[in-house]
């Protein structure tokens, strides 16, 4: 439970294409020129500032001199998928501590060729996995993937329905990239990229950015009347990374779940944003998070609506998998989104009742294991 | 034209490619706490000794997951399509990851019994292990 009581008071998004050579740095001035539209904030009252990219250029502080930034706390929000959870955790805390009253934080990508847009591999990524013709991303959560279907019989059709039924989610979302309706049927038919993994299962990358601005409670009633306030939050980093048999399908959110739940019921969550770079990850986050027993997931799905108009509502405008994937501005689009629904303005698909949302990110796989970061919060919208 | 990755070998792991040029699949031991663990590090990750020794691996192990993979990173490992990326669970109780080879691996399984061997690379110092299916 958050000590002092910060607020998440706008947000701010580019539309996203396919592969814009546009540079980054416009569209980070895009997100944050709507998000200071939306707030009524002015350049100059930005005191903290946070970047999450993987453009190595990009330093906070460098893009800061570029957009005319004068702070006083900078971040380079890169935790991976998490950096989106995890850079309003390091924001909010700033503000607890009264460091500032106002913080930006920004995710994106694009595919500028000026720029180089990927880290180099890490030294037990390069010399113990690459060196095997591994696919990615792809590949390690393929491994996670078969064994949750070996472990516990869990179906493709089950997995399925996920990315099917965040497809009908994403077409009442003008930002979205993946419009056409997609039955179960296209996802089993889809190209195989690594088996079991198939096309319809990754997310497509795209160039785009977001935007959140936080504020302390006193200075968010001065910004907007739709308070949304960070309720709690919480973090994994290497679960498990002592043990050389882990769990691979077990994620850190397991342990993020529990401290999240300490502080407010399950039940009392009307919206899931979950990040999804993989169906089977939505899958495995439902269980983490203890509305199922580990394994049960698919029969969850199975028996659950999951779309906006569900009773398990879970990335409402379509996630990463129908919206894409801008970067690691992945990890802020489910923040954006539950702030959309928390605050009335998610049009066609605006749910009935959001009052509370609760928002993962989930990054970089590890050696062996799974996630290596993972983190969640629970926010909640307040007359 | 890419070339096919290699390892960057470094002062933590250099015993470790020393072992699989010579056909030995080399794991670290704690000296302090007896724990076997794999990638290679500075450290004992149960207890922090920084006194690791080398230890052979039998060599042997049961697949504990695969993915056959059709588009790898790395464009210079298409010509190999589809790829067994597997991890496997060494008979000492710590996971690898590599490939499953040979002509039987069509057929490979989750529990299915490997053994691993030794295959060259574009470099003449460098042998990667990789396993194939016992019996």
């Amino acid at each position: 439970m958050r000590r002092r009581k910060v607020c998440l008071v706008g947000y701010g998004s580019t539309e996203y294409s396919r592969k814009s050579e546009e540079p980054l740095l416009r569209h980070y001035a895009q997100a944050i020129g709507a998000a200071l539209d939306q707030t009524g904030l002015k350049k100059s009252e930005i005191q903290g500032f946070s970047v999450t990219t993987q453009a190595s250029p990009d330093y906070s502080p460098h893009v800061a001199e570029q957009l005319g930034l004068e702070l006083d706390w900078v971040l380079n929000g890169d935790y991976g998928g998490a950096g989106g959870v995890t850079s309003v955790r390091r924001a909010a805390d700033a503000i607890e501590a009264g460091h500032i009253d106002v913080a930006v934080l920004v995710g994106g990508n694009s595919f500028d060729k000026s720029v180089v847009h990927q880290r180099p591999l890490e030294y037990q990524r390069a010399n113990y996995v690459d060196v095997y013709g591994y696919g990615g991303p792809n590949t390690l959560m393929a491994l996670v993937q078969r064994r949750h279907m070996e472990q516990y019989g869990t179906t493709l059709e089950q997995i399925g329905k996920i990315a099917v039924t965040q497809r009908e989610n994403a077409r009442l979302n003008p930002q979205a990239l993946l419009r056409d309706p997609m039955s179960l049927e296209d996802y089993l038919k889809s190209r195989m990229i690594s088996d079991p993994i198939r096309l319809f299962d990754c997310v497509m990358p795209c160039s785009g950015a977001e935007c959140v601005v936080l504020a302390s409670e006193e200075r968010a009633r001065s910004i907007t009347d739709k308070l949304v306030y960070l309720v709690t939050d919480a973090e994994k980093i290497n679960y498990q990374v002592a043990n050389m048999l882990p769990d691979k399908t077990t994620f850190g959110i397991k342990v993020v779940g529990d401290r999240l739940f300490a502080d407010v019921r399950r039940e009392q969550i009307d919206l899931f944003e979950l990040y999804d770079d993989y169906p089977i990850a939505v899958m495995i986050q439902i269980e983490d998070l203890g509305y199922c027993g580990k394994g049960e997931g698919g029969k969850f799905v199975e028996s659950h609506d999951l779309s906006f108009k569900g009773n398990f509502p879970v990335n409402t405008g379509g996630g990463e998998l129908s919206v894409g994937q801008a970067g690691l501005a992945g990890g802020f689009l489910h923040i954006v989104e539950a702030l959309r629904q928390l605050r009335g303005e998610a049009g066609p698909r605006q749910m009935k009742k959001a009052e509370r949302a609760l928002v993962t990110g989930i990054g970089w796989l590890s050696y062996g294991r799974n996630l290596g970061t993972t983190a969640g919060l629970i926010m909640e919208r307040r007359a | 034209m890419a070339e096919k990755s290699l390892p960057k070998i470094n002062k933590i792991d250099q015993p470790f490619w020393q072992g699989a040029a010579e056909g030995k699949l080399l794991i670290q031991k704690c000296r302090a706490c007896g724990k076997l663990q794999f990638f290679p590090r500075v450290v004992c990750t149960d207890c922090f000794s920084r006194e690791l020794d080398w230890v052979q691996a039998r060599g042997e192990g049961k697949v504990h997951s695969f993915s056959w993979v059709f588009v790898p990173r790395n464009p210079a490992f298409k010509e190999e399509v589809p790829i067994c990326y597997a991890t496997i669970i060494l008979e000492e109780g710590v996971i690898v990851e590599s490939r499953v080879v040979g002509e039987k691996a069509k057929a490979v399984k989750i529990g299915d019994k490997v053994k691993v061997v030794f295959q060259e690379t574009a470099s003449p110092e460098i042998k990667l292990p990789v396993f194939e299916l016992a019996g």
